[in-house]
């Protein structure tokens, strides 16, 4: 969620803000330093811990790099959240295009749909995923029923399972995120070009797209953070079979105890989360500016 | 070749349950430049949008150079048009913009070029080429909205209030330069506004709109000179509507009609109307101008009404002074005289006045 603020925070209009604004964010910031600065503290902290007890030591950091199975989890990691990222924005893209210019009454009932996954809580969602998805799921078992295959598709506790579920759940932001930006287009802009004899397609493909990238970014961001910090989806629909950081933090946490090294996979999944929040905004904001938005 | 370009045959347009536009015949013809003119919220870019295709007419046909438009998506229609706010693509140049047209219709990288820098020439703004739309000033961007408008050489122009967004002296800048670009082309302009001094000032024809439908067309001139309601009277310039109670046939040699004004039933002799029957007038209408001193500057030759009013409260408007003159003890009457008349003009005098039998129009409603 730390990427929605970050896009947010870009408004083009930078004011000058007194001391008297800043008042009601005291709260706030106090509970965001207590919850948020502090853990993230002895986080950075913890990774420096020796196991023994010893001085502090980068022996976590060093096992990291060399740790050929953690560096596989981080590259499954980069490539989950790059697919879940991809998906989203692409399913994402029609039903906010069709949100952001439908009048219809059935509006307000796409939107509610897109949202409502939100409401049933992430492990719920993906327990349905999994009854369909599962070696004995609902594809498999009428797959088999009908006698098209004779032997389970893999469809979960790897990589496609996992992106299918993710991209579920994590949908509905990326549709929100480019409502915005579609929204901001102004639907003369698409009549102005239909009128100088641009087809449906030739309009989404000059016009449409091009003004929405921002936005388009903006989604990609939202995908691969959320994708690259979600632990029950992963965790569930991927198992053994397919370990990303999160899961793997986990379990170095529960069941090697190993709370320094935790924390040093940890913070390299925050740095690499931040990293691409922060070119992508980046990158946002440049194209906001050429855009002339 | 037909000589009209778009033909409305009954159209209307219902939103839900509102009727917005209703039973709407227009003939436009080709090479004039046609305003539509009337009111916020009368149905103008309701009915623009039918002939653009972007709304589908509830009944009734549009008529495109003789072609029925039912079921042709806009973009097959091949008519420009022009939005209030300009609906310039803000992502692309100026040259981009303008050549954008010509490349949906599949030209040569250097014939879109050719065209746009064309149409850039005859809207005046040359050297803006590989400028963005944010970039220039809101004449410059309406300029671009027209050029790019005009650049695939539609044989009609739509244009949505195009002129709304400018401060006045650009705007009326622009009125002439609209007007000489229409002629230099010799393409048919369909302009919509709720400014009559532009529709007025620019137009070969007035539709005049109210509340959906239409409620006179013709030449402004005509307009202006012979409005057939109140509505109509009172929308285009300024105008005196008084109540009439009785209209009296007395014909008289030069075939004026008699009128009662107001409920005392002042007599006074009105233009006849041909096609209008006496007994459905209910106002007539005399434009402010037409109220005159009654003296050797202010002489008439034409058969006309006179009368003694009473000034009320003078208005200097620098080149004219509009009165309020109070006639037979209850009609006011505004009317418009030349500023070098002031010295005849302190309130509370009395002063004769002369208004043509020609100049009093019984309206229908
Ligand atoms: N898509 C729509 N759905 C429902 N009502 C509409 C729609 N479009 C327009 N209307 C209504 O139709 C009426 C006429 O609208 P229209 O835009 O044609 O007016 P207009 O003459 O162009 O006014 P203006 O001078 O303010 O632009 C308005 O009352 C408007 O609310
Ligand atoms: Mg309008």
């Amino acid at each position: 969620m730390a990427v929605i603020a970050f896009s947010t925070l870009q408004s083009p209009a930078r004011r000058v803000l007194s001391v008297k604004t800043f008042l009601p964010l005291l709260a706030p910031s106090i509970v965001l330093t207590l919850f948020f600065a502090v853990p993230m503290g002895m986080m950075i902290g913890i990774s420096f811990q020796s196991l023994d007890g010893g001085a502090p030591t980068l022996a976590s950091y060093s096992r990291f790099v060399k740790d050929g199975l953690v560096l596989a989890g981080l590259g499954r990691t980069v490539v989950m959240s790059g697919l879940v990222a991809v998906c989203v924005t692409v399913l994402a893209y029609p039903l906010a295009y069709y949100l952001a210019r439908s009048t219809s009454r059935w509006r307000t009932v796409v939107l509610a749909l897109a949202i409502a996954p939100e409401l049933a809580g992430v492990v719920l969602r993906t327990y349905g995923w999994l009854i369909i998805l599962d070696d004995r799921g609902f594809i498999n078992s009428a797959l088999m029923w009908v006698g098209v295959i004779f032997e389970p598709l893999p469809l979960s506790k790897n990589l496609f399972g996992v992106v299918v579920g993710l991209t579920h759940v994590i949908l509905p932001f990326g549709v929100l995120s480019l409502l915005t930006s579609l929204q901001g287009i102004s639907p003369n802009l698409e009549r102005s070009a239909q009128i100088l004899g641009a087809s449906r397609l030739a309009v989404i493909r000059h016009i449409v797209l091009p003004l929405s990238v921002p936005g388009i970014i903006s989604s990609l961001l939202v995908g691969f953070t959320m994708a690259a910090s979600a632990y029950a989806t992963p965790a569930l629909l991927g198992g053994a079979g397919f370990k990303v950081m999160a899961t793997m933090v986990y379990e170095q946490v529960l069941f090697y105890l190993d709370w320094p090294f935790a924390a040093v996979m940890a913070n390299v999944l925050l740095i690499l989360m931040v990293g691409v929040a922060f070119i992508g905004s980046r990158l946002e904001s440049r194209l906001n500016q050429k855009l002339h938005l | 070749m037909s000589t009209i370009d778009i033909e409305l045959h009954s159209v209307s347009k219902k939103f839900g349950a509102n009727r917005i536009v209703k039973n709407v015949n227009l003939a436009i013809p080709k090479g004039k430049f046609v305003s539509i003119l009337g009111p916020s919220g009368c149905g103008k870019t309701t009915t623009l949008n039918m002939i653009a295709g972007f709304e589908s007419p509830t009944s009734g046909e549009i008529r495109i150079r003789g072609t029925d438009q039912t079921g042709i998506p806009p973009e097959a229609r091949k008519i420009g048009l022009v939005f209030q706010n300009y609906a310039l693509f803000p992502h692309m140049t100026v040259a981009e913009n303008v050549g954008f047209g010509l490349k949906m219709q599949g030209r040569s990288r250097e014939e879109v070029a050719a065209g746009a820098k064309r149409a850039l020439k005859s809207v005046r703004l040359e050297g803006f080429e590989n400028r963005y739309p944010k970039e220039l000033s809101g004449g410059q961007q309406q300029r671009v909205a027209v050029a790019r408008a005009i650049a695939p050489s539609p044989s009609v122009l739509l244009l949505d209030e195009p002129l709304s967004n400018l401060d006045l002296k650009l705007r009326e800048a622009m009125r002439v330069e609209l007007k000489e670009i229409q002629q230099d082309l010799g393409m048919t302009f369909v302009y919509v506004t709720h400014d009559q001094e532009e529709a007025m000032a620019m137009s070969d024809r007035i539709i005049v709109m109210q509340g959906g439908a239409v409620a006179q067309e013709g030449a402004p001139a005509d307009i202006y000179g012979r409005p057939r309601t109140s509505f109509v009277a009172d929308f285009i310039g300024k105008s005196n509507i008084l109540p009439i109670s009785a209209v009296a046939d007395a014909k008289t040699g030069n075939g004026s009609w008699r009128v009662l004004l107001g409920t005392a039933g002042m007599p006074i002799m009105a233009a006849r109307m041909p096609g209008l029957v006496p007994d459905k007038a209910r106002f007539c209408c005399i434009r402010p101008e037409a109220v005159r001193l009654a003296d050797a500057a202010g002489a008439l030759d034409e058969p006309a009404n006179l009368l003694t009013g009473t000034i009320q409260k003078v208005v200097n408007l620098g080149a004219y002074l509009e009165a309020w003159l109070l006639v037979d003890g209850e009609i006011t009457l505004k009317s418009m005289i030349r500023s070098s008349r002031l010295d005849k003009l302190a309130v509370g005098h009395r002063v004769e006045l002369a208004i043509a039998h020609a100049a009093v129009q019984l309206l229908e409603e």
